[in-house]
């Protein structure tokens, strides 16, 4: 596994759009460490040949009839960012 | 006044001291017909209500009001339920002291220098404390049902993963969450559950299951039922006392002729480090949505929309839910994903074949539900994040495996309240309030 | 050098409603906003639900791509931040696709579907006040937000800009012909693609619509980078933007770091089972593929391969104009021929497509009629057509507003009998060989009717009647 340090966790909050703090940066890099090494126990379970369990038990084939339905609704009430009918977000570049 | 009134006046009461609710309905609109006509109901702020702020104890929800209800919600309304308001919670259910709340940290009722638990923290304090017939819908993930229910002494109940609806639940681990009850008894837990379980065809991990009454299966009958000790959770760790109070509980029940055994579910050591994995994963995708667009809290738009997202999400989480969008993000990344992500998958279909094994010959597993009493809030100050994880040892494992799960008040050490916490296969609420509720009638 | 090139296709499928709610897909004259839900717009508590029919649709283009259908399938999450993102994830399919390893022949080679998969549309944005680079914010509308898309993956098996626009246009038709994939609406095909100089660095071209900038864009990148190469330069692997108006491409602005997709299954979904049965529930009902309209056009029809196939590849409804026409009159070979030449080339003329025109079945058949009749010459048809396509007026009108004097068969049958008699010598000379003589005969016939007659049709009569 590897090393977790400052830099993982400055790279990991910029994928993750986090702006941290200095300290904040530093505290979670010593944190993430112990957290980590306690998860390390992981490793110590035999897993060859085990499925992996996305839900508890196991759902299949929920689907749903092509039937088109409009919700009725504002879209837009909780926005205070928006210019008419649409949402106003950031520039994209 | 009237007693709508009435009962909010007292809710505000309750607030000025203990902190338990986000938002307290300005007035109540009720039905009066059905089954929950004159109780009032309150609701984990995670939960969407409409017309009434929603905002899962964080501060990038503050001011989201939704324009639908959960179907919880719905399902209560139509029962004539007077809906008192949205109780406070650890910021998107990341906490098990209802410490991480943006609104407020509630206090113990039993000791206001003492944590309720979390994160359904300000539910089970208002069960408590509320004087009028009230019950409480709450959400689990992890243990914040038992754990609340455990530290308040109220009687909470974590239903099987799917069985009732989460539209309207704002995620934290959709593969975990689960919407369930807290209340002052068991037969009410069970009437309230009744109402809002059942299939609900808005929730694709539903199960097919049809709406019940589970009122009815209270006769505090348990004759021949078999009960499994779990000796992994009477291990280090687990105060003395605790265990001892309930091996008496256990007892008890045996006095009413249920037979009990020990086994082992060997993976249960493991449990913890696949649930708060997979919690992670799920949740840091969950949290990607909140940036300053559309809803919840906008700030001034500056910058290109890395900037501009950064800055809000910044802004608007707390230090834990930063920590674990870091660390769900991290478990999951290129390179890592194997070791992390889809190895606690593996592990945590080994964690359910334990459970599943064990169900072959109990009817019930019982276990303490919290390894040691509410701590105090200064205390909670002095403890590193994993220290607070390992708290969940003992509700993680049955969590993970989404099998549902109750939790009694059977005594207290040092005047402050534990949790026996009784759990069945899926889908087997019927035995675990049964025996809920025979040990209930029979404690004193 | 060996030029290497891969596609990654989005295509709109055009069920009524999106992917995972119940939302209508007819966003084309909608309000911004108008047609969005709690789901489709990421309010905080929304769950998506599968439309059965996105999927029967994408098992029919898996089919219809020779792939391997999985037996079972699941949703993922694909993490990435962008303003037209409504979760800021994607639902899509990752480690285990709706289909793999399928197969499209074009002429001379075999192209390879890497896979095929099912994800939703993000939203739209708006850039205002610039480009954008240069925009001061975005307007976003979801209507488009949770559309179904498909994704067809190629294996890097093209070497020509002409293998990529073959393919293109033959999945076109094939999309066309499922009925799973309206061309007609604005949103047509977005592609990328990818390309590298054998033993060179691959570029991706990002969002490029429709296929005729799809060649655009790979045949300036070709150039592009043998450019680089002639003068020593090495090409960088990176992505680049095409604009359509000055047929290029640029970089588009690097990020300082690369975004981890971070895929987890999707926990709010569920696997879903794709039996043989349903494979072939959808395999009986499925419509015709191109290559077998093709094939049976040839032996039912007569006409020749080269114009069986434009008809089809060029637009399904052209095929469909095709068949309508042979009901009506039974000439399938001058049907065809006159539709792949002069109809094909009024229609792009005009601007317009089969379905948006004015142009019958009926009335064209009207205009091949005319001919038939000797009425018309070809040459006058194909002046005609022009004004028929844009106007839509029958052929029949138009001449006779125009005042060309139509000649009967039988009239004509007079005229050169007239000729022929009056005329002795140069039909003298015709018969001993002098093919010169023939046209003179026509010459005479045409001065008579004043050139409304079909040169070719008279010299026959001319030689029926000696």
């Amino acid at each position: 596994m590897a090393e977790i340090t400052e830099d993982t966790v400055k790279h990991v909050a910029k994928i993750a759009r986090l702006d941290l703090t200095e300290s904040e940066i530093k505290k979670f890099t010593q944190q993430l460490k112990d957290i980590l090494e306690a998860f390390k126990k992981l490793d110590e379970v035999d897993t060859t040949n085990v499925k992996p369990s996305f839900h508890p038990q196991e759902i299949k084939n929920v689907l749903r009839n092509d039937e088109p339905k409009k919700w009725k609704w504002d879209s837009l009430a909780n926005t205070k960012q928006k210019e008419g009918k649409y949402f106003k977000g950031p520039r994209a570049v | 006044m009237t007693k709508t009134e009435n009962i909010l006046k007292k809710a505000k009461d309750i607030q000025k001291k203990y902190s338990c609710f986000v938002t307290i309905a300005d007035k109540i609109d009720t039905n009066e017909k059905g089954k929950l006509r004159g109780i009032a109901v309150s609701v984990k702020d995670n939960i969407c209500t409409k017309g009434m702020m929603s905002t899962a104890g964080s501060k990038i929800l503050e001011g989201y009001i939704p324009q639908f209800d959960a179907t919880v919600v719905e399902r209560v309304r139509k029962e004539g339920a007077m809906i008192i308001g949205k109780t406070t919670q650890d910021e998107f259910g990341f906490g098990t002291f209802s410490v991480n709340s943006a609104f407020g940290i509630p206090k113990n009722p039993h000791d206001i220098e003492r944590t309720c638990g979390g994160s359904s923290g300000g539910a089970g304090c208002l069960t408590v404390l509320a004087d009028f017939p009230h019950i409480a819908i709450a959400e689990s993930t992890g243990g914040s049902i038992s754990c609340p229910a455990a530290f308040t002494g109220t009687v909470g109940l974590t239903p099987t993963y799917g069985r009732v609806s989460r539209w309207g639940l704002i995620d934290y681990a959709n593969s975990l969450d689960k919407i369930g009850v807290i209340g002052k008894n068991v037969k009410d837990v069970a009437l309230l559950f009744s109402i809002i379980s059942g299939h609900d065809p808005m929730d694709s991990t539903s199960l097919d299951v049809k709406q019940e009454d589970f009122t009815k299966y209270l006769d505090g009958k348990i004759g021949g039922l078999k009960i499994g000790i779990p000796k992994e959770y009477f291990e280090k760790g687990v105060d003395e006392k605790i265990k001892d109070l309930v091996m008496k509980a256990v007892k008890k029940l045996e006095e009413l002729g249920a037979k009990v055994e020990e086994v082992s579910l060997p993976n249960t050591d493991y449990a913890l480090a696949s649930y708060y994995i997979i919690a992670m994963s799920e949740a840091s995708t969950n949290l990607a949505k909140f940036c300053g667009m559309r809803y919840g809290l906008q700030p001034e738009l500056k910058g290109n929309y890395d900037e501009s997202f950064s800055n809000a999400r910044k802004e608007g989480f707390g230090e834990e839910a930063k920590r674990r969008v870091i660390l769900g993000t991290y478990a999951r990344m290129a390179g890592f994903r194997d070791a992390y992500y889809l190895k606690a998958l593996k592990v945590r279909t080994k964690v359910i074949e334990d459970f599943k094994n064990a169900f072959k010959k109990f009817d019930v597993l019982i276990a303490p539900t919290m390894p040691v009493v509410a701590p105090k809030f200064d205390e909670i100050a002095k403890l590193e994040p994993i220290e607070v994880y390992m708290m969940d040892i003992l509700t993680v494992a049955p969590n993970l495996a989404g099998i549902p799960m109750i939790s009694v008040p059977c005594g207290e050490v040092n005047g402050m309240p534990i949790g026996l916490h009784i759990m069945g296969d899926h889908l087997q609420e019927k035995k675990i309030l049964q025996v809920a509720y025979a040990y209930e009638k029979v404690k004193k | 050098m060996k030029t290497i090139m891969g596609l990654e296709i989005h295509v709109h499928l055009s069920t009524k409603s999106k992917l995972f709610c119940s939302c209508p897909t007819d966003y084309e004259k909608t309000e911004p906003n108008e047609i969005t839900c709690p789901i489709c717009t990421g309010m905080p508590g929304s769950k998506p639900k599968v439309n059965k029919k996105a999927i029967d649709f994408g098992i029919m283009v898996a089919k219809a791509l020779n792939c391997k259908i999985n037996s079972e399938m699941f949703f993922s999450r694909k993490s990435y931040f962008y303003p037209d993102m409504p979760k800021n994830f994607q639902i899509t399919q990752y480690e285990i696709p709706l289909a793999v390893e399928g197969r499209m022949d074009i002429t001379d080679k075999t192209i390879r579907i890497r896979r095929i998969h099912m994800e939703e549309d993000p939203g739209k944005l708006v850039h205002v006040g610039g480009d954008i680079t240069t925009a001061k914010y975005v307007l976003v509308d979801y209507n488009r937000s949770g559309i179904p898309l498909i994704e067809v993956v190629t294996e890097p098996d093209f070497n020509t800009t002409k293998e990529v626009r073959e393919f293109l246009a033959k999945l076109t038709s094939i999309l066309e012909h499922l009925e799973v994939f309206d061309a007609s609406k604005e949103a047509t095909l977005r592609v990328d693609a990818n390309i590298s100089l054998e033993g060179g660095e691959r570029t991706e071209i990002k969002n490029i619509t429709g296929f005729v900038n799809v060649e655009k864009a790979l045949n300036y990148e070709i150039v592009r980078q043998n450019n680089l190469v002639s003068m020593g330069m090495k090409v960088t692997r990176e992505t680049r933007h095409f604009d359509a108006e000055m047929n290029t491409t640029s970089t588009l602005r690097k990020k300082e770091f690369e975004e981890d997709y971070g895929y987890i299954f999707e926990p709010d979904l569920t696997n879903i089972e794709i039996s043989d049965k349903w494979i072939d529930d959808i395999v009986k009902k499925m419509p015709e593929l191109p290559d077998a309209r093709i094939k049976r056009f040839i032996e039912k029809y007569k006409i020749p391969e080269r114009d069986a196939k434009v008809i089809v590849y060029v637009d399904k409804a052209l095929a469909d104009f095709f068949e309508e026409c042979v009901k009506i009159y039974k000439e399938p070979k001058e049907i065809a021929k006159w539709i792949v030449t002069d109809l094909l080339k009024s229609l792009n003329w005009n601007d317009v497509r089969i379905r948006e025109s004015k142009v019958k079945p009926k009335t064209f058949v009207e205009l091949l009629q005319l001919i038939e009749e000797g009425k018309i010459t070809e040459r006058l048809a194909k002046e005609l057509i022009k004004e028929y396509v844009a106007t839509g007026k029958s052929p029949k009108k138009i001449i006779s507003k125009k005042k060309i004097k139509m000649v009967s068969l039988s009239e004509l049958e007079k005229v050169v009998i007239e000729v022929i008699g009056k005329n002795k010598k140069a039909v003298g000379d015709y018969k001993a060989g002098n093919e010169k003589a023939l046209e003179f005969l026509l010459g005479q016939v045409l001065r008579k009717i004043k050139a409304a007659g079909d040169p070719k049709k008279i010299k026959e009569l001319i030689k029926r009647l000696l």
